[in-house]
């Protein structure tokens, strides 16, 4: 059932699909809920990667997940871009496209991170505005992603979560609520994550991201290059006891373990959400060493 | 709202991206002119918070540190075999001054290294510069490949649907993922030893040609004679079947072409896909 206004599914438990689990899935077929797609790797190719993404999205839902839309740029939209975007999400059936709260890069430059926004009245009206013609143009809602941050900028007003949820409102548009990123900018920046996760409208949300990342002592770095720690978890579980029932998503993109382990590491998701929803304990979880030690 | 003291958000844009791609200290990027641009060196700390750990350039850096990893990875996952060439510190200092010139322009990092070919060939410092450059021409070539366009294989039905004697006046057209490389040096050879993880020798400069197709959504390259080099050439170059062979066979060769070589070749390419059509065109 559908916590969205938009009637976006809930997907159950996915993994982002990756290059080298490609011979794996294709050979398997695994029972899996669906897939989330990295879109700028499929845009511009006409080779294997492609073919492999029709014949995935022939067996199981799949999702597209940008980098490169630079939805708080000062630069003009990239409508060349945008449509590549919406003929892939056409050719796979997407069941909704997402990208992140941030910019990428201006004077037509493009630094390929997820640059963190002021959050200045000035960059809402601005990112409000581009996000209505960047869903007119596609024709469907996008969801925006809170990124992990490392640092904040003395022009901002608002928090970051306060932002997002105005955004969303007044550009209608949906939310990727990535719980570790919640977890990573709180570490970084000192907020309370549960506080960030009650001031999200849950209407507004139609996907949640989980991950690993790496604590460097003064900060941690989302490096998507481990299992979830215990902390996120719990706060996954509570993301999910405000927000119900929303299509979750593992992601794991360096040191990548084989499929099973990292299909293993989405489905602890179902997990919590089942104990929660029945009113238990939590399940006790192993420390587990981090991943290649 | 904010206050009139702090900068708008192209400004703060413009700034940030300056200085993540200054590849000086974080201190020497901010006073950088480009930076002062947009803000004065002065007001630069009070633009960023500093954290309970770090200062307001510590967070800064982190930026800038992961911008030119990224460049790195990106790069070295086009070129492994100029990186393992050149060294992982050489081949560092070779991205960093290769995105200093031809910094992202693409929503895309594949595109990156479209133009490190070219780049090489104009540092006259870099170690083996020739062979570098010509070893970057293979893996861009490579990767173009990967890339491209799929196109159907001729299929055996339609070759054998060619009348014997129309053949003559036949153009065959490659499949879109398809080039021919000429090289002074062996490096097809170089780059098959670094695929199979063998010590690769220095290799000296020899003359060397190269297709380089997809069959089957796989990358492939095929080490060509001179006179195969050719022949394809004149065919991709839209030459009917009898002039490209016409072409070949008056040109002293050692070994001189057979003619049973020539039906070898045209064996090999069909059954590796080389080609999309066969045209008849009547006079």
């Amino acid at each position: 059932m559908a916590n969205n206004r938009w009637g976006y599914p809930d997907l159950g438990f996915g993994i982002g699909l990756r290059s080298v689990h490609f011979e794996h899935i294709l050979k398997n077929n695994p029972v899996i809920d669906w897939f989330e797609v990295l879109s700028e790797n499929y845009m511009d190719t006409g080779g294997r990667p492609l073919h492999i993404l029709d014949q995935v999205a022939e067996r199981y839902p799949v999702v597209l997940h940008g980098v490169s839309l630079s939805v708080g740029s000062t630069d003009p939209i990239d409508f060349d871009y945008l449509k590549k975007l919406k003929a892939l999400g056409k050719r796979v059936n997407a069941r909704w496209v997402s990208d992140h709260l941030c910019w990428t890069g201006v004077t037509g430059l493009n630094t390929h991170d997820l640059l963190p926004m002021p959050y200045t009245d000035q960059a809402l009206r601005h990112t409000i505005e581009r996000v209505r013609n960047i869903q007119d143009f596609l024709e469907r809602p996008i969801a925006l992603e809170n990124a992990s941050t490392y640092l904040e900028f003395s022009a901002s007003k608002w928090p970051e979560s306060e932002f997002i949820a105005a955004l969303a409102e007044e550009a209608n548009c949906g939310i990727l609520l990535d719980v570790n990123n919640v977890y990573v900018s709180s570490f970084n920046h000192g907020f309370d994550p549960k506080k960030y996760i009650d001031n999200i409208p849950k209407d507004r949300v139609v996907q949640m991201h989980l991950a690993g990342h790496t604590n460097k002592g003064t900060h941690i770095l989302d490096t998507h290059s481990d299992y979830v720690i215990n902390t996120v978890w719990e706060l996954y579980r509570y993301a999910h006891r405000r927000l119900g029932g929303v299509a979750t998503l593992l992601e794991w993109d360096a040191n990548i373990p084989g499929f099973d382990v990292v299909h293993g590491e989405a489905l602890k998701a179902r997990q919590f959400r089942e104990q929660e929803d029945k009113q238990m304990p939590a399940p006790e979880l192993e420390e587990i060493p981090a991943y290649g030690d | 709202m904010a206050t009139e003291t702090h900068p708008d958000l192209d400004r703060i844009q413009r700034w940030m991206q300056t200085l993540i791609l200054d590849q000086g200290t974080c201190e020497e990027a901010i006073a950088s002119e480009r930076a002062q641009a947009e803000i004065p060196a002065g007001q630069a700390r009070t633009v960023v918070l500093p954290s309970k750990t770090l200062s307001s350039f510590e967070r800064l850096n982190i930026y800038r540190e992961m911008y030119l990893l990224r460049m790195e990875e990106a790069l070295s996952s086009d070129y492994p075999a100029l990186k393992h060439f050149l060294g992982e510190e050489e081949f560092m200092r070779m991205v960093e001054r290769y995105v200093e010139v031809y910094p992202s322009r693409s929503y895309t990092l594949n595109r990156l290294g479209d133009r490190l070919p070219e780049f090489l060939a104009t540092l006259d410092d870099l170690p083996k510069k020739d062979f570098c450059h010509q070893l970057a021409r293979l893996e861009y070539g490579l990767t173009c490949i990967f890339d491209a366009a799929e196109t159907a294989p001729l299929k055996p039905e339609a070759v054998q649907a060619v009348p014997p004697d129309a053949w003559e006046h036949a153009r065959l057209k490659p499949v879109e993922a398809f080039r021919l490389l000429e090289f002074d040096y062996p490096v097809s050879q170089y780059l098959g030893f670094v695929d199979e993880e063998n010590p690769a020798p220095r290799l000296g400069r020899k003359k060397t040609w190269v297709v380089a197709y997809r069959n089957n959504y796989r990358v492939r390259r095929t080490d060509l004679t001179q006179p195969a080099y050719e022949l394809l050439s004149a065919l991709a170059a839209d030459k009917t079947v009898g002039d490209a062979i016409i072409g070949v066979m008056i040109r002293k060769w050692r070994p001189a072409v057979k003619q049973n070589q020539l039906f070898e070749w045209f064996r090999d390419w069909m059954a590796d896909g080389l080609f999309q059509a066969v045209e008849v065109r009547t006079a």
